[in-house]
């Protein structure tokens, strides 16, 4: 793997700044509640800006090898450094996970949830920030497992104390299937470390010498990635914790999640398990490739089974990033790209869905879908948005949404020559029904919440029931349309689902160079 | 009869002193003297002079403990290699020195509301300091036994602080009678592989032990006597059980002392002799740790879980992590892996030492306002205190092994120590170290759930008062719990601590 | 059975042997003395007297440091007379170090002299 090495201080600096204005924010006391509010979105546009200044100096022309690289010393006891670069692969995350902190930000300005205290919530986010484009630039095992973790303990207390009324059951939950598979994990990365002569814990390294490894021995590594990252997807089986850690999560907390945090696992899978056990990738693509349908179907099918908003956009998570298991199983150049195009939609898109969730929740202070309805009526423009996304999410062709799908089920039909083409092909037939099933939900759903006459319980003038008449004053006044913080907010994703949605090339042409490099092992 | 014995003696010569190397010893010893001293002569009002002098005193030893790493790269050996101060040596010295002075400033405010015996406090605190100091330097039976005691006898007086207190009282009679027995294990297993060998030397016992090729039985007990006698020390299970007891009746700086000081200065004995005196032993002493090692965590963490109260559970957290810091010695007899054990323990202890320290302070700080020890005190801390809040946060989550917080990193080259051997016995335990770690998170993690999602119980929300000096401890234990997960090469590359087990030439 | 669970064995015996000796000591003499309990037999032994009152009394503490005190000097001797019958021999070196030992002792006293221990109250 090539690296270029100018400018290597570019993505410390992008990485690591937020941590700047965590420090600033200690120092300040916690009723600057304003002043806290600022400081986070400067340090969060300082930190979008040298994300903007990477996207500028990244070299298109060798979007496979490894940009701004820079490797130092760290661990030496375990020949461990401090290894970082950017390739196509990567990229297109690391910039989404800042643009995605910017616009969380900007939402919280008056979105701080219950019990408040945005001096905590705000240094949370930006040590998420932290975590997230870290884990992304690293390029050493040891490295990327740090990164990965101190997601963990942030997204924890962000459920857990300012989620809704289950966030104790559903923090917990998320706290311990993630510790579990990253254990799994480190046990993986440590076999990997010792199989591969005890050198170095460097991908790039690891990428060369790991095709060496013994085909038995390299299943059962691959096994323990396998679990660590699925967790982290999830993958049907691992999913269980989703749909309580969304649904209990603030609107910011859920959208960092379904935006970001859920693509760590699936990175993982093709920056590190593929690339450095292509044997063991061959043998295990099948069953990714089945679970990854099986996701698809059973996310589809929960999604017509829930009653709350949140919990079916969170079932369909499970749906979609089961679309991109299916693109990375095919191990093929179209199948990942479409992956990866489907991590990065799959962020704009669901993310957006969550924070149209979120608004109607703070509106209706409900979120069961059969007391929404006619949504178009009483906030036509959000009413609006919501139709949007629920579109792009279905994979209307012209919105993003598409890109990540279609060509995810046209690989499965090609698959890598090393795998079995007819179980594939089955598979694209299962997961082409599961776009059927997708645009079922989520029409029900829009049909249900937006068209129609509004709920008589939030009109203010209904003779609503006796049990709901006390809480009618206060419910029907704050329904208003969507105000100036969450245009900000959502304009650029909205910009952003349309234009890649037009123009996919944007994205594919920058990741194209790096996935074919990738799986050239698998043509030879 | 005495005037043939001196006869015998022959020519005697004054041993050559190393002032350098004994330095911190002298200072420490200077220091008792002086307190104790100088206290005598106080007005109560002034008896924070004994406190602010006892500091100072650690932190002169500290800095000879710096002057001697720096000046001078050699090892430095007394009266025969029975006394050695090497790089192993002079961290050790430097973790009880640090470790003590964030007691003293732990304490300086609990005991002065106790407003009795403060003078004597902190000499018995420093006494205590000196024997650890005296253990690191140890390469002969006798000199561990007399550190050991030396260690031991004034922590015996701190657990039983509290007198008034019957839970004190309880604490001090139980360390007392199961530390002396403990002693008296230890000290038969050394008189009996003094009687085999006929040497107290460490090094010399190296190649007596198995030297015609195999153990007679008397070496066997004798082995496995010492071993039991400091695994009394350490805490392990079966051997655990003063433990909790002693934890909550002891005033909780004096806790955080035995739990993190005198537990390490247990390890520090038990290394020494692991790798100097034993290293042809390992068939005794690995299984041995092994049976210790896994036992005192699982059951250390099974405890922990049922726990109510902070100080029992940090009690029991402390019998599981002795079980992780004992991990690496099961396999150190190996064949190459001597050294990244080694270096695993030593990592271990010191990033223990920063975490666990830290934990309590914010027990001490925590109870000045709840009165309470129950873990169930701590909630809606993060509401009225969030400092304390946080940090607490960052000491339960490095002694739970997350990173970048520096309890990973100890863990992490602890499972790579036994990894290292690839042999049955070292996968085996890492495999109880895993689970063990997934069980521990559990358990700290209840009381970060009570920290930031709970409700103060009483509705009392007012604010708490941390004194300085309570602050001064935990910005250099949570300074060094974080420095040390983010940039673990600062210990993990301490020079070559291979020193010790050059020693022997292996 | 193994090279390494035979030196075990020693162990085994040891303990074997430690249990068997007490058993054995204990029940033998079970066995041969005559068991016939009278009130008389059975009050505390206090030396051939009558004991008066009850058997948890308090006692004088000052007895025992005032012991303590003795006894140090005591052992103080011990190590000083060796240490005089040799003193060319051991030269400024050993006059020094005797100095050192014998100011902490003092120390001592004086420690104990302030805090009252020396007054019979």
């Amino acid at each position: 793997m090539d690296v270029i090495s100018d400018q290597n201080w570019v993505l410390s600096v992008g990485t690591f700044l937020p941590l700047a204005g965590v420090l600033v924010m200690l120092l300040i006391p916690k009723r600057e509640e304003l002043l806290h509010k600022q400081i986070a979105l400067i340090t969060a546009l300082a930190t979008l800006a040298v994300g903007i200044y990477t996207l500028v100096q990244f070299d298109y022309g060798q979007a496979q090898s490894l940009q701004f690289y820079a490797s130092t010393e760290w661990i030496t006891v375990i020949n461990s450094g401090y290894t970082i670069g950017l390739d196509g692969i990567s990229l297109p995350l690391y910039f989404l996970s800042m643009v995605i902190t910017v616009l969380v930000m900007i939402y919280s300005w008056d979105h701080i949830p219950s019990p408040g205290n945005p001096k905590a919530f705000l240094i949370l986010m930006l040590v998420l920030q932290t975590g997230m484009a870290g884990t992304f630039i690293a390029q050493d095992l040891i490295l990327f497992f740090v990164f990965f973790e101190v997601v963990l303990l942030p997204m924890y207390f962000m459920i857990g104390v300012w989620g809704g009324e289950q966030r104790q059951y559903a923090s917990l939950k998320f706290f311990l299937y993630t510790m579990f598979g990253s254990a799994l994990m480190l046990v993986a990365f440590l076999a990997l470390f010792y199989q591969t002569g005890r050198e170095s814990f460097s991908i790039p390294f690891l990428v060369e010498n790991g095709i060496n490894i013994d085909e038995d021995v390299a299943l059962w590594i691959f096994a323990g990635m396998f679990i660590g990252f699925a967790v982290k997807v999830p993958m049907f089986p691992f999913h269980t914790w989703l749909p309580d850690a969304h649904t209990q999560a603030p609107t910011q907390g859920s959208v960092i999640l379904a935006a970001i945090l859920l693509k760590l696992g699936t990175y993982g899978f093709v920056r590190i398990a593929i690339p450095i056990l292509p044997q063991a990738a061959v043998k295990w693509a099948p069953v990714i490739g089945v679970l990854a349908v099986i996701g698809i179907i059973y996310g589809a099918l929960g999604c017509l089974a829930q009653s709350d908003m949140k919990r079916l956009i969170a079932f369909s998570s499970v749906a979609h990033m089961g679309f991109v298991m299916l693109g990375i199983s095919t191990l093929t150049a179209t199948g990942i790209n479409a992956a990866l195009f489907g991590m990065v939609a799959h962020g704009l898109i669901t993310g957006m869905l969550f924070f149209c969730a979120g608004s109607i929740k703070e509106r209706y202070h409900t979120l069961e879908i059969k007391r929404l309805s006619g949504m178009l009526i009483q906030m036509p423009k959000l009413g609006w948005i919501l139709g949007f996304c629920a579109m792009a999410s279905l994979g209307l062709p012209g919105l993003a949404g598409f890109w990540g799908e279609f060509p995810a089920i046209l690989s499965a039909y090609n698959p890598a020559p090393q795998l079995d083409v007819t179980l594939f092909r089955t598979l694209m037939v299962i997961a082409a029904l599961g776009t059927v099933l997708a645009a079922a939900y989520l029409l029900w759903l829009y049909q249900r919440t937006a068209f129609g006459e509004p709920n008589p319980e939030f009109t203010g003038h209904g003779h609503a029931h006796a049990v709901g008449a006390a809480g009618n004053d206060e419910h029907h006044s704050d329904i208003h349309d969507v105000n100036i913080y969450e245009w900000v907010a959502w304009t650029p994703l909205l910009i952003a689902i349309v234009v890649f949605g037009v123009y996919p090339q944007l994205m594919f042409k920058v990741m194209d160079p790096a996935v074919t490099q990738l799986v050239g092992v698998f043509n030879p | 009869m005495i005037a043939s014995l001196l006869a015998a003696a022959g020519d005697w010569v004054a041993p050559t002193l190393d002032y350098h190397a004994l330095a911190p010893e002298i200072i420490l010893a200077a220091g008792i003297f002086a307190v104790l001293s100088i206290d005598l002569f106080l007005e109560p009002e002034q008896r924070w002079i004994t406190s602010a002098l006892s500091g100072f005193v650690m932190l002169g030893a500290l800095v000879t403990v710096g002057t001697l790493a720096v000046i001078g790269d050699d090892t430095r050996s007394m009266f025969g290699g029975r006394y050695v101060s090497d790089e192993y040596a002079l961290i050790l010295k430097a973790l009880f020195l640090v470790a003590g002075y964030i007691v003293v400033l732990m304490s300086s405010d609990e005991i002065e509301r106790g407003r009795y015996h403060q003078g004597e406090y902190y000499v018995l605190l420093l006494t205590s300091v000196l024997g650890m100091v005296m253990m690191a330097s140890s390469r002969d039976l006798l000199s561990i036994f007399v550190a050991l005691e030396l260690l031991s006898i004034p922590a015996y007086m701190l657990a039983a602080w509290n007198k008034r207190n019957s839970r004190g009282n309880e604490a001090g009679v139980k360390y007392y009678l199961l530390g002396v027995f403990a002693s008296a294990i230890t000290l038969y297993g050394m008189s009996l592989l003094y009687g085999v060998t006929g040497t107290t030397l460490l090094t010399d016992l190296g190649s007596a032990i198995t030297a015609n090729g195999r153990f007679s039985g008397v070496e066997v007990i004798a082995v496995a006597f010492i071993v039991v006698g400091f695994a009394f020390k350490i805490s392990a299970v079966p051997f655990h059980q003063w433990a909790p007891d002693v934890y909550e009746g002891a005033p909780t700086p004096i806790t955080a002392f035995l739990s993190v000081a005198s537990k390490a200065a247990g390890f520090v004995a038990l290394v020494t002799l692991t790798f100097v005196a034993f290293p042809n032993a390992e068939d005794v002493y690995q299984p041995f740790m092994w049976v210790l090692a896994a036992l005192s965590m699982t059951i250390g963490n099974l405890y922990a879980l049922r726990q109510t109260n902070i100080v029992r559970m940090l009690a029991y957290s402390s019998v599981s992590q002795g079980g992780f810091i004992l991990m690496p010695l099961t396999v150190a007899g190996v064949d190459g892996v001597g050294e990244s054990a080694l270096k695993a323990v030593v990592v271990y202890l010191v990033v223990y030492a920063a975490t666990n320290l830290g934990a309590f302070a914010v027990v001490i700080a925590v109870a000045r306002k709840t009165r309470s020890g129950e873990i169930s005190s701590y909630g809606g801390l993060f509401g009225y205190a969030p400092a304390l809040g946080v940090l607490m946060t960052i000491f339960l989550a490095s002694l739970a092994g997350i990173p970048p917080l520096g309890g990973w990193f100890a863990k992490f080259g602890a499972f790579k120590a036994v990894l290292d051997a690839d042999t049955g016995w070292g996968y085996s335990i890492a495999i109880i170290a895993a689970i063990n770690t997934v069980i521990s998170a559990a358990y700290y993690i209840t009381v970060m759930r009570e920290i930031w999602m709970k409700d103060e119980p009483t509705g009392d929300t007012t604010p708490i008062r941390t004194p300085p000096s309570l602050g001064a401890a935990l910005v250099i234990t949570c300074g060094a719990t974080i420095v040390l997960g983010v940039l673990p090469d600062i210990v993990g590359r301490f020079g070559d601590i291979t020193d010790l087990t050059g020693a022997l030439g292996r | 059975m193994s090279q390494f669970l035979r030196d075990y064995l020693t162990v085994v015996w040891f303990g074997a042997i430690a249990l068997v000796l007490g058993g054995l000591l204990l029940g033998v003499a079970a066995l041969l003395r005559p068991n016939k309990p009278t009130a008389q037999k059975l009050i505390a032994y206090e030396s051939g007297v009558d004991p008066v009152g009850d058997g948890w009394s308090q006692s004088q503490v000052r007895y025992y440091i005032f012991a303590l005190l003795f006894v140090i000097f005591d052992i103080e001797a011990v190590f000083i007379f060796p240490w005089a019958t040799q003193v060319e021999r051991y030269g400024a070196f050993g006059l020094v170090v005797m100095l050192i030992f014998l100011i902490l002792l003092l120390d001592g006293l004086a420690y104990a002299w302030k805090k009252g221990v020396l007054r019979w109250v």
